[in-house]
């Protein structure tokens, strides 16, 4: 059996398992963590398509991720549209903010591109926060129930357990990876990579550069946007710090360069280190490994300290964890991983 | 017609004339050389002609076609396609894929593209690195790469900026004969060179620029014969 076909493979082997967990899995805490992850995988490959690939670093992606959300919410609760319909209002509302900074921005060389994406996430922030006509302000958007899913009569299902969550999660994480393996073997990956590693030498090659970051950012907007519909309908609510806030955009950053900017497997990589970090840092759950294996005492004045602060803690050890991939993975894990497989190869050889 | 047209080209950095009513014309199949002293302005003459930035006065037309203006992948695509003095390997990539790049100017099929670079590492003798990644190469299949990955873009004219810059007499000898092997195949060139032997094996006429303007003009038998290139250039080699 040849490497490909191994592969192949082993993919179709996760992709089976992948797919009967729910028959086995019963508990919803383990479903959530698992849609957490496709969420998180989503939201990274997204971002890889404009940063990683195309080298344009977004540092406001939660403007994509929170209109997505938001417009759908939006819909549902004060026209009831029904969301597998607002989804595609959110999209076309992202294309419109995207081709919006894109014009602009892509224009200008320099760091204008990285300034205008923090700038334009906070204005839709603040919109958010103003508008409360629209948005409810900082009340957010509160939806319990979701329209059951009709096929004709039929009741393909009422979204009343995680399962139905579980697949659209499932669904979209593949269809991020299906459209990044897309990405890298067409044209559109060659020149997005000629343009992040000497945008003049791609320039002279042929490529329009401005049309090619545009249609980096629509694809990168459009996933991300997907990504916040799904999240604003699984969590049944959204508010302007939980989908706009810049930690959004730091975060969907984060899964990207810590797993592996420009790789296939980067975001996934990334997602499967931050979703449960981050799931243990909120759920003082290393406060509580602290205290189970004798190191603080959960009354001590250090343990009370943790316990209060560590949840609130995630921004500054995410701060840590890029200082040391720079340092000591400047390829992320992937690259990690990459390096630790061609030194076993020389070994071998 | 001529394929290539220089009108009264002058470009203004500030108050510094990097090139100055600079005027001269080329056939097809032939060589130009450009020659100069250093801060001459031959790149930025090359910066001009293929759109890098726009000539502050005078014209420019290819194929009888004004491009003042126009952008570099337009310009690219128009068939005029240049390489970079300081070399520009899209490092992360392999060297095939450099090439790719240049191919995809003109077809959206990998596989096309591909053939056509593996074509282009051939006529440059780097087939077998062509899996290598680009950042890795040493200077002399750098600038190779650079002309690889332009002839992929299925250029009418060629400008290369000091490809034998850097390079051991081996090197410089092989790029040569590349250049001779392009012009037997029709393709025009203008090559900017300062190994004066080089170019005058290779021109069939030479453009000689001092301080961005054009000093004189002709076959490399008038240029080395004519007192003021001995002056104003050669006398410092020659001393
Ligand atoms: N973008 C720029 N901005 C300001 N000045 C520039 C710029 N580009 C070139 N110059 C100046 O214009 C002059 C001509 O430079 P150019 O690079 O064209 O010379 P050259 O003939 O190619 O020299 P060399 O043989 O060293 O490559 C120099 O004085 C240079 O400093
Ligand atoms: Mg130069």
């Amino acid at each position: 059996m040849n490497k490909s076909m191994l592969k192949a493979a082993i993919g179709l082997i996760v992709l089976a398992g992948l797919l009967v967990v729910p028959r086995f899995v019963e508990s919803p805490y383990a479903l959530h963590m698992m849609i957490l992850l496709f969420l998180s995988v989503s939201q990274g490959q997204s971002w890889n398509i404009l940063g990683g690939y195309a080298g344009q670093y977004s540092v406001g992606h939660a403007a994509y991720f929170g209109v997505g959300a938001y417009t759908t919410m939006m819909l549902m609760y004060s026209r009831q549209v029904v969301p597998w319909v607002g989804v595609w209002a959110g999209v076309a509302a992202v294309i419109v903010v995207a081709l919006v900074i894109g014009s602009i921005c892509f224009r200008l060389r320099g760091p204008y591109f990285v300034l205008a994406s923090i700038a334009v996430a906070e204005i839709m922030r603040l919109s958010a926060i103003n508008l409360t006509t629209l948005t409810n302000g900082a009340e957010g958007i509160l939806v319990t129930e979701i329209p059951a899913f009709k096929i004709g009569e039929r009741v393909v299902t009422d979204f009343l357990t995680k399962v139905p969550f579980y697949y659209i999660g499932l669904f979209l994480a593949l269809l991020t990876l299906a459209i990044t393996y897309w990405v890298q073997h067409s044209k559109l990956g060659y020149y997005f990579q000629a343009i992040r590693e000497d945008q003049d030498a791609a320039h002279s090659l042929g490529i329009h550069i401005s049309v090619y970051k545009n249609i980096g950012l629509v694809i990168s907007a459009v996933l991300t946007s997907l990504a916040g519909s799904f999240y604003g309908i699984y969590v049944g609510f959204v508010d302007p710090p939980t989908v706009l806030g810049l930690d959004v955009s730091v975060q969907i950053m984060l899964i990207c360069i810590i797993g592996g900017m420009g790789t296939i497997w980067g975001p996934v990589l990334g997602s499967l280190l931050l979703v449960p970090l981050s799931e243990a840092l909120r759920s003082n759950m290393i406060t509580e490994g602290l205290v189970k294996i004798g190191l603080v005492s959960a009354d001590s004045k250090v343990g009370l300290f943790l316990k209060e602060n560590l949840a609130h803690a995630h921004v500054l050890i995410y701060g840590i964890l890029v200082v040391l991939v720079i340092l000591f993975m400047p390829d992320g894990l992937m690259g990690f991983v990459k390096k630790l497989a061609s030194r076993r190869k020389r070994e071998a050889a | 017609m001529p394929i290539l047209e220089i009108k009264n080209v002058s470009k203004f950095f500030g108050g510094l004339a990097a090139n100055s009513d600079v005027s001269f014309s080329m056939e097809q199949g032939m060589i130009m050389g450009l020659i100069g002293p250093n801060g001459a302005g031959k790149t930025t003459l090359f910066n001009c002609i293929t759109g890098y930035y726009p000539p502050s006065k005078g014209e420019i037309l290819f194929d009888g076609r004004r491009m003042n203006g126009l952008q570099p992948d337009k310009v690219c695509k128009l068939g005029m396609v240049r390489t970079w003095q300081k070399v520009r390997p899209l490092a992360k990539l392999s060297v095939v894929d450099n090439v790719m790049v240049g191919a995809l100017a003109r077809t959206i099929s990998l596989k096309t593209a591909r053939d056509m670079a593996m074509e282009q590492l051939k006529v440059v003798r780097m087939e077998h690195r062509a899996d290598f990644l680009a950042g890795g190469l040493p200077i002399g299949e750098r600038k190779k790469l650079e002309v690889a990955r332009a002839l992929a873009t299925q250029p009418k004219l060629l400008l290369l900026d000091e490809v034998m810059g850097g390079l051991n007499p081996a090197e410089s000898e092989e790029i040569i004969q590349l250049i001779l092997d392009i012009k037997a195949q029709g393709l025009t060139q203008m090559v900017i060179e300062h190994d004066m032997k080089a170019i005058m094996r290779i021109s069939d006429r030479i453009v000689v620029l001092t301080s961005g303007e054009k000093l004189t003009e002709g076959t490399p038998q008038e240029v080395v014969s004519n007192q003021d290139v001995i002056d104003a250039y050669l006398g410092e080699s020659h001393a």
